[in-house]
Order: C-alpha cells, then structure tokens, then sequence
C-alpha cells in the first residue's frame, strides 16, 4: 500500500518556486530517507507532509485520500522537527507524554505508551528526571521519544540528528530503525548528511532543485545511480565530477574529459546522446586506483598527492592531476603512508559514469577494453 | 566537577585536539584556557607566563566558535582587515595576510559581500580567516564545523591542515567528532568524565586506545567488544571466544578472571567457506559505509559482530558468511575497561 503520495507538488513564495512539481510514492512501513543539498526544498517538503502548510499546486494523498486540504491536527502524521525544545518544568515523562495529553487521551493509556517508547529509546531510567539534568543526546533521546509516540503509522523526521556527537548519531542509527520496524511505520526521514543516508535508508529519495530526481532501494540506486545528484550525493568522501563531452563517430561514442578519453556505452540511455554534448563524468573515490601504472584495459594519468587525511580505517588522498583536484580513498592497510609527490592513477572505465549536463541524466558509462 | 586534575602541556607549532563526546569538560577546559571561564583550582601557563588571572583580551589569542562570529554590515575584506588595523599593521602586510587568507578558504567570490548577506557556512569560514589572519599566539576552536554543510567542512579542514603545517601557527581545537581529530591533530588528547584519559598521536591512539571507552570512540564504528571468562582447558589458562573456532590460551602476568577481548570491524575478515581459523556467522545487515566499504552486521553465536569489507565481498544479509579475527589485532582489556598487557595465543596454528 502506499502511504504518502505527492503528484505535481509545487511550492512558490512569492515569485519564487522552491518545489517545482514534484513527485514522490512512499510504500507504507518503509524507511524512505530523502537527502539533497543544502536548500534543495527539503524544509519545505517537510512542511508539504505534515500539512503546516499548504502547496501552491498539485495533490498530497495519504494512505490513499486526498490530504490537500487537511492542516496538521486532521493529517494524523507523527512529527519530529530539527531542533526540538523540550518543556523545562515538565519532567522527561510529561514531555513524552505532552502529545497524547494535548489529544486528552487518559492516564491509564498514556502510562504503557510513554514506558514503550521509552524503553525502545533507552531513556526509561531518566522519565523522573527534568530536562535540564540530561545531556545532549539524552534530550534529543527524550525529544525522539515525544515526536514518535503519537499513535499513527506515518512520521516525519526532519534531520533529527543534526548537531549531534556523531558518535551518539551512530548509536541512534540503529534505535531509528529498530524503532521504525517496531512501530511498522512509515518514516519519511530528511538528511543531507550521505552516510547518515546510506546507514538509514530502504529506500531513497533524491531531492535537486526542488524535484525529486531519483527515487530506489538504496542498493539499487547506489549501483547504478540514473542522475547525477545520485552519484555525487550518496558516498563518502564525495564524488569526482568532471565536465565532459561526447564525440559521435563511426558506430561508437566516445568522451573526452581532459584527464581521460573513453569510449562510452549508452546502449540504455533514456535518450540517445548526440555529437558534441556536454557531459558529467562522476567517478567514485574508491575507483581512482593509486600507482595502477600499466594495469590492462585501465585509463591512467599522472598526478600529484596534495594531502592525506588518515582517518583510521581509510585515508583519503587529495591529488591534483594538472589544474584538476582529483579524491580518492584506500584502506589503511594499503596506503603505506608514502607521500611521494608524484603518482600513476588508474581508473576501471566501467567505473566511470556519464551523465547530460544540462538534466543530470545518466547516459551510460565507459567501456573497458581488455 | 566538569573537569577533574588536568595537567597537559600543546606544544607549539602544532594542532592538538581536545576530542570526546559531549559533556566530558573539553568546552569547559578550552574556556579556561581562553580565560572565559576561571579554574576552580590550578593554574593556566602560556609558555613561562602564569595567566590564570588574565582577562581573555590580554591573551592574545585567537577564538573561533561554534556559531560564526562575525561583524556585521560589513564586507568580508573588512571582517578580516579590522583587527588587524587594531594591531596597526601598514597596509602592505594586511593586504598580504587578507589575500593568504581568503586564496586559503575561497572567499573570493565573497571578498566584497556584506556578511550579512553570507550564509551561515560562509560567514563562518569569515570567522576562520579572520582569526588566522591575526597570527596570534595560538588559535581556539570549539567545534567550528558541527553546523556547517559536508562542503564547507571539507574546505575549513583542508584550510587549517594547510594553515598548520606550513605556516606553523598553534592551534587548540575542541571537538566531538573523530575525523576532525584524526584528519587535524598532531596531539589528540582525549576526555571523558572529566578527565584526559589518553593523549597521544592520532595513529597511536587508533591502533593502542588505552581503554574501552578510546577503542569505541574512534573508528566508525568503533571496536567491537566481547566479555570473556578465563577458564582453565588442557591445564592452560584460556578463553572460549565466539570469534575462534577453538580456546585461546591467555598469557599475561597477574590474570584476572574477567577480561574483554576489542577487534576493530575492518580487521575482522571475511570468507566464503570455512578455514581452520574461521568461525560461522550469519549476515543480519548490509550497509554501505565510508569509501564504499560495506557495513556487515553479523551474528556470530548470538553475539553481534561488525565487520567492514571490500566493496566486491557479495554477501548478503541472510547469507552465511565464515569469519577470521588475526590475533595481531585483537586488544584485551580488563573488567575496569584499561588495557592489560596479555597476549592471546592460538594453541594449534
């Protein structure tokens, strides 16, 4: 079944559209995490979801009827907002409980409710406590706990885990979902941070310009990413793009991105791709091979190690190949902790994805020649 | 007490990170040392000079914080220029540092743009370049980049690597997330409750955490851990862990009965089929992690294990999968969570 269904969605303030008709189906008891860059619209999609304010145009359906319409109070969608305030002169316990006074639901259904949800969260040994005797992760423990205890199936979470110790944001990561399959809920859950994404999601949502520009199970979605938003967004460290363009010639189409020059596969491109196009050519970090001098079939060029940042499992490496910046990432046991200026990198063409300039849609990839 | 008998010297020249999570006093330390704040007991040196006593203004240092502190309703290039026309510097030398400054940070699309005008992420890399242009004595930061965007951090962080290694300035930067530590520090010295529990190089505090808590913190994620009971097999003193096909032995001085055995998730290996050192386990979870190295959480004897593997490993959550701890990895630690000194031993290798 789904569960939320927006078609056509736009958002104006004023002259100005921040949510350009967008689209999105959110299958119920699924984890759909909706991450972009910053300003994308991903505030104002949340306000879209939880009724706080209306569309300019399109339909919002929930659990298969027209919200449209409805403000907050009819939507019934749970709510959790970025930076919540817990009450100070309410106990951690009256806090959680708020939402279900404020629907004046007895004392005797309130009690199992607050002690479930507080036990999921692992905060029922601080219910006595006033919130300025917790720490920061136990506040936004207690907060979690007021936005989802709602009695509905449908939530949304708005970057909940900002700001947060990011060691806390891992433990929380597994209570989230642990949480949601409890609950057999559907979480809308906003982030831009990838690998708070990538640890999260069933499914993703990519947000780019106020659309929704790709939307799959993240496995599939990371893989074979169909847009350029995609590919940049989902992964740690980020991506490398380079402008790129396309050469029609007798029976192949080749790519020509200053560093590498390749020909290309765009057998399943949407729309086939022309003679001189511009093009983005995004390769992941962990495709860049360092010192893969003479390997077969691989494109190669020379650059030179401008930094290493040894993050303890991984060190990325920050080169330049002439005037281009180029990323990648080893593991640590293979990085030998040289730092010879100079190297060979390597790159599977396969590895290489190709999308149009102008609509960030995936055209195909490069050809490995053994 | 927010912080209890620190004693710890930053050596100049160098980036030292105060790391740890929140509330374990590493704000609280800053502030001392920034004089907002005044030690209940104890003394603050900057090099022979006591300045326990100093307003934070006769310090001359520099302070970058959370939040961007900037001038409002001026340029970038003023933000930048006014302290230094404070210390009069002639306009040669001002040009020069402002130029350093912004070519460091890529503001100059921004140079003439008032402030407040500036995104939060912007003006915040205003704050930074301020203060660096200033050279002052040393530089604080606490926690610069935790409201800033993934972009912005990268180039604050690859600005200040570049700004202490080549230009020598001293920094003191507080933080709660490992990879600023790990990426920036020359001295990570890191807190918990209150107290210093290591101070020591990024590297060394990675692969020799002195304790519990250090083998969790850093790493993402951090070490796994497992309680042991030290038994008595074949006359030997061992384990029966869930993470060996077969007891190990335990040799140290001074055994305790309790011990807890840490291996980090990217050392434990994984195999298609059983070997003599492996044990079975099955794949609850599969996520995609940093450099696109899965994230498997396994079960291994109703224990939970994590393991980082290569991007080609095609296990799958459901699938059985064989596991290999190399013993040159495994830490063992005791009840209290401080490291011991004992060696695992496979009795039949």
């Amino acid at each position: 079944m789904v569960a939320i269904e927006l078609s056509e969605v736009t958002k104006s303030y004023g002259q100005k559209p921040v949510l350009r008709g967008l689209a999105l189906s959110v299958e119920a008891g699924s984890f759909l995490v909706v991450c972009g860059p910053p300003a994308c619209g991903k505030s104002v999609l949340v306000r879209m979801l939880t009724g706080l304010e209306k569309p300019s145009s399109g339909k919002i359906l929930l659990r298969g009827r027209d919200a449209t319409e409805q403000g907050p109070a009819e939507r019934n969608v749970g709510y959790v907002p970025q930076s919540f305030a817990l009450y100070p002169h309410y106990s951690v316990h009256e806090n959680i409980a708020y939402p279900l006074t404020l629907m004046r639901m007895s004392r005797r259904e309130i009690e199992p409710k607050v002690r479930q949800v507080s036990e999921q969260l692992k905060i029922a040994h601080l219910l006595g406590k006033s919130p300025n005797q917790l720490s920061g992760g136990e506040k936004q423990r207690v907060a979690l706990a007021r936005g989802i205890i709602k009695p509905t199936d449908v939530f949304v979470l708005d970057d909940p885990l900002t700001g947060l110790d990011f060691k806390l944001r891992e433990q929380l990561f597994d209570d989230l979902r642990q949480l949601q399959q409890g609950l057999r809920a559907t979480f809308v859950f906003m982030t831009s941070d990838p690998l708070e994404a990538l640890a999260l999601a069933d499914q993703i949502a990519v947000l780019d310009g106020g659309r929704v520009v790709e939307t799959g199970a993240v496995a599939d979605v990371y893989r074979r990413p169909l847009h350029v938003r995609t590919m940049e967004l989902l992964g740690a460290p980020p991506s490398n793009r380079l402008p790129g363009v396309l050469r029609r010639g007798a029976g192949e189409i080749r790519c020509d991105a200053g560093l590498f020059e390749f020909a290309v596969d765009a057998s399943e491109a949407k729309v086939p791709p022309f003679d001189l196009q511009k093009v983005d050519v995004v390769i992941r970090p962990q495709d860049i091979l360092l010192g893969a001098e003479g390997r077969d079939g691989l494109l190669g060029c020379r650059a030179d190690v401008i930094l290493e940042e040894d993050l303890g499992a991984e060190v990325v490496v920050f080169l330049r190949a002439g005037e281009t910046p180029i990323v990648t990432v080893v593991p640590y046991g293979e990085r030998e902790g040289t730092t010879e200026e100079g190297v060979t990198i390597g790159v599977d063409p396969a590895a290489v994805a190709v999308f149009a300039a102008d609509t960030g849609i995936r055209l195909g990839q490069g050809v490995r020649h053994s | 007490m927010a912080v209890e008998g620190v004693t710890i010297a930053f050596r100049s020249s160098a980036v030292t990170c105060l790391l740890g999570p929140s509330g374990c006093g590493k704000t609280t330390l800053m502030r001392m040392i920034a004089g907002l704040e005044r030690p209940t007991a104890g003394d603050v040196f900057f090099d022979d000079e006591r300045v326990t006593d100093l307003p934070t203004r006769k310090r001359k240092i520099g302070m970058v914080f959370q939040y961007p502190v900037v001038y409002p309703g001026i340029s970038v290039r003023r933000n930048i220029e006014l302290p230094l026309l404070h210390e009069k510097h002639p306009e040669t030398e001002r040009r020069k540092r402002i130029d350093e400054v912004v070519e460091m940070l890529r503001l100059q699309d921004s140079i003439d743009t008032n402030v407040s005008r500036l995104d939060m992420a912007t003006r915040q890399k205003v704050a930074v370049a301020r203060e660096i242009a200033r050279q002052p004595r040393f530089i604080l930061f606490d926690e610069p980049i935790t409201n800033v965007d993934v972009e912005t951090k990268i180039q604050i962080r690859r600005a200040l690597k570049v700004l202490t290694k080549q230009r020598k300035q001293t920094v003191i930067y507080v933080t709660h997330d490992q990879t600023d530590a790990m990426t920036l520090a020359d001295q990570i010295a890191l807190m918990n409750q209150g107290r210093i529990v290591q101070c020591d190089g990024p590297r060394a505090l990675y692969d020799r955490p002195a304790d519990v808590f250090g083998g969790w913190f850093l790493g993402n994620p951090g070490m796994n851990y497992f309680e042991q009971e030290v038994v008595e097999v074949g006359g030997a003193a061992s384990i029966v862990s869930p993470l060996f096909p077969r007891p190990l032995r335990v040799i140290g001085r001074d055994l305790e009965r309790r011990i807890v055995v840490g291996i980090r998730p990217e050392h434990v290996e994984i195999r298609g089929a059983p070997t003599p050192r492996a044990v079975r386990a099955r794949i609850l979870r599969k996520t995609i992690g940093v450099g696109g190295r899965y994230l498997l959480v396994a079960q291994v004897d109703g224990q939970v294990v994590k393991v980082k593997v290569a991007p080609e490993v095609g296990a799958r959550a459901g699938d059985e999968a064989w596991l290999e701890c190399p013993l040159k990895w495994v830490r063992v630690f005791g009840r209290d969570g401080g490291r011991r000194d004992v060696q695992l031993l496979d009795p039949a290798p």
